[in-house]
């Protein structure tokens, strides 16, 4: 099975360095709208969708991701970037 | 391989070396004052008992009414722990302490030096010496070191091929992964009660229940984690200690006393001119318990004023009066001193600088506090495949 070279990189450089990933997703708690765009990011209510995009990569490894993104502006006036994994089925959040 | 040494109920022996009497009563750790009721580690007789390390202490006496309370002795769990971690290393080990009690070390450079792996533990376990019960554990990874130490009995080295590291590690309890109380017990009510049905479960149910600390357990139930060990410097010990006639409470007295011995330490020739960048400052107190206090300062200085100005204030918050006064010299500057500058540093005496800050930076926040980013694929459309935070321990 051939891999993608930059996360293959990645796992041997940061094994090699004892280093970790920098900007790793976090799950998020994500109530979402019948068309899966996000209603409530941990429990604060969204107040625009800035931006959508999708990620489809690696789909010829054992590792394929697929995730749409969503850039959001909540109703507190805080930005957050999250995406719905749609392999795992979960949301998480992430500096994109 | 990667080995590490255990000693359980460190924090608890330690507090009771100078009481041998209660070892083998049924005794345990009091908490703190101003923190939750929950004993601290027990003893064997408090186990047999029904006495278990984080119960309640309302609890713990319903179950044991003849359960000695042992206050807290940091000083002389730290000072115990120092006196271990160089006997280990006069015998050739690079240690990286993780906590009081457990230690890990690189088994490569000393296998050569005592004919194998095997006596080279066995080494190990008797610089710790036997009145702690040390047990060693090694194994290729830092958690199944861990687990195979955890195992081992009083005395033995128990060594964990790669191969049958996850068939090892798999039917041992949750207690052993890095998780808060209240997660074990969430898994536990969930049916999940050993490392392998943990690591049977998919990764992202256990990140969408447990949060981060959860997943990260769960890659070292499936035995992902790749860490290095990490040796310590080996500490400067330079140390004054002042004894008073009778207990001192007095504040103006404490610090006459810092004084006193700010200027006992200065005079020091193993110092060589070096200014201190830590400091901690120990009491013994009355009833028996001790205090300590550790300051990095702003910057390394060798000026009393500035030293017993950061260090006075400390004395403060001694929680009761005390019958010896210690100071420490924790880490010093690798400088002598430092000529003010003209024109703008750059080239190798910019680099030295940077260097010199980074060295107060980790002296104050610990290892791995220092980190750089390095990218090692910006082009790519992931994330979190874009760059490391690699840990400067230069």
């Amino acid at each position: 099975m051939v891999t993608h070279p930059g996360s293959a990189r990645t796992a041997r450089a940061a094994r090699r360095l004892n280093a970790q990933r920098l900007n790793t997703p976090r799950p998020a708690l994500v109530e979402s709208h019948a068309d899966g765009t996000p209603r409530q990011v941990n429990r604060q209510t969204v107040g625009t969708v800035r931006e959508e995009w999708r990620v489809v990569d690696r789909w010829w490894t054992d590792e394929p991701v697929h995730r749409r993104y969503f850039d959001l502006v909540l109703e507190t006036g805080e930005n957050t970037v999250v995406y719905h994994d749609d392999d795992a089925g979960t949301w998480f959040t992430q500096r994109a | 391989m990667i080995a590490s040494v255990v000693i359980p109920a460190f924090d608890l022996r330690a507090a009771l070396r100078h009481r041998p009497r209660l070892q083998g009563l049924p005794a345990a750790l009091a908490p703190l004052p101003g923190k939750e009721p929950l004993v601290g580690s027990v003893t064997g007789a408090a186990e047999a008992k029904g006495v278990r390390p984080g119960m309640r202490l309302g609890e713990a006496l319903a179950m044991c009414p003849e359960l000695e309370l042992v206050e807290q002795d940091p000083a002389t769990v730290e000072q115990a722990w120092e006196e271990i971690l160089r006997r280990l290393e006069d015998a050739g080990f690079a240690v990286e302490p993780a906590e009081p009690g457990l230690v890990y070390f690189d088994s490569k450079g000393v296998e050569r030096l005592y004919g194998g792996l095997e006596p080279a533990l066995k080494r190990a376990l008797a610089a710790v010496g036997t009145v702690w019960d040390p047990r060693a554990g090694a194994a290729e990874r830092r958690f199944a070191a861990l687990a195979a130490a955890n195992v081992a009995r009083p005395g033995q080295a128990l060594i964990v091929s790669d191969d049958r590291a996850r068939s090892f590690i798999a039917p041992l309890p949750l207690q052993l992964l890095p998780l808060e109380r209240r997660r074990y017990e969430e898994l536990e009510e969930l049916g999940v009660k050993t490392i392998g049905q943990l690591a049977g479960l998919p990764g992202s149910a256990v990140a969408e229940r447990l949060g981060p600390d959860g997943r990260r357990a769960w890659g070292l139930a499936r035995g992902e984690e790749q860490g290095k060990v990490a040796p310590r410097r080996p500490a400067t010990s330079i140390h004054e200690t002042l004894e008073f006639p009778e207990a001192v409470g007095n504040e103006l007295t404490l610090r006459r006393g810092l004084a006193v011995l700010l200027e006992k330490l200065l005079s020091r020739p193993e110092r060589a001119g070096r200014p201190p960048r830590k400091v901690a400052l120990w009491a013994r107190l009355v009833g028996g318990a001790s205090w300590r206090r550790t300051v990095t300062l702003r910057e390394p200085t060798a000026d009393p004023a500035r030293l017993r100005a950061a260090l006075a204030p400390k004395l403060a918050e001694l929680p009761a009066p005390a019958l010896k006064l210690r100071l420490e010299v924790v880490e010093l500057a690798e400088h002598t001193g430092e000529q003010l500058e003209l024109i703008a540093a750059e080239g190798e005496m910019l680099q030295g600088r940077l260097r010199e800050g980074l060295r107060q930076v980790k002296a104050a926040v610990g290892a791995g506090g220092v980190s750089t980013v390095v990218e090692v694929a910006p082009w790519s459309r992931i994330p979190e495949a874009r760059a490391l935070l690699v840990p400067r321990d230069d």
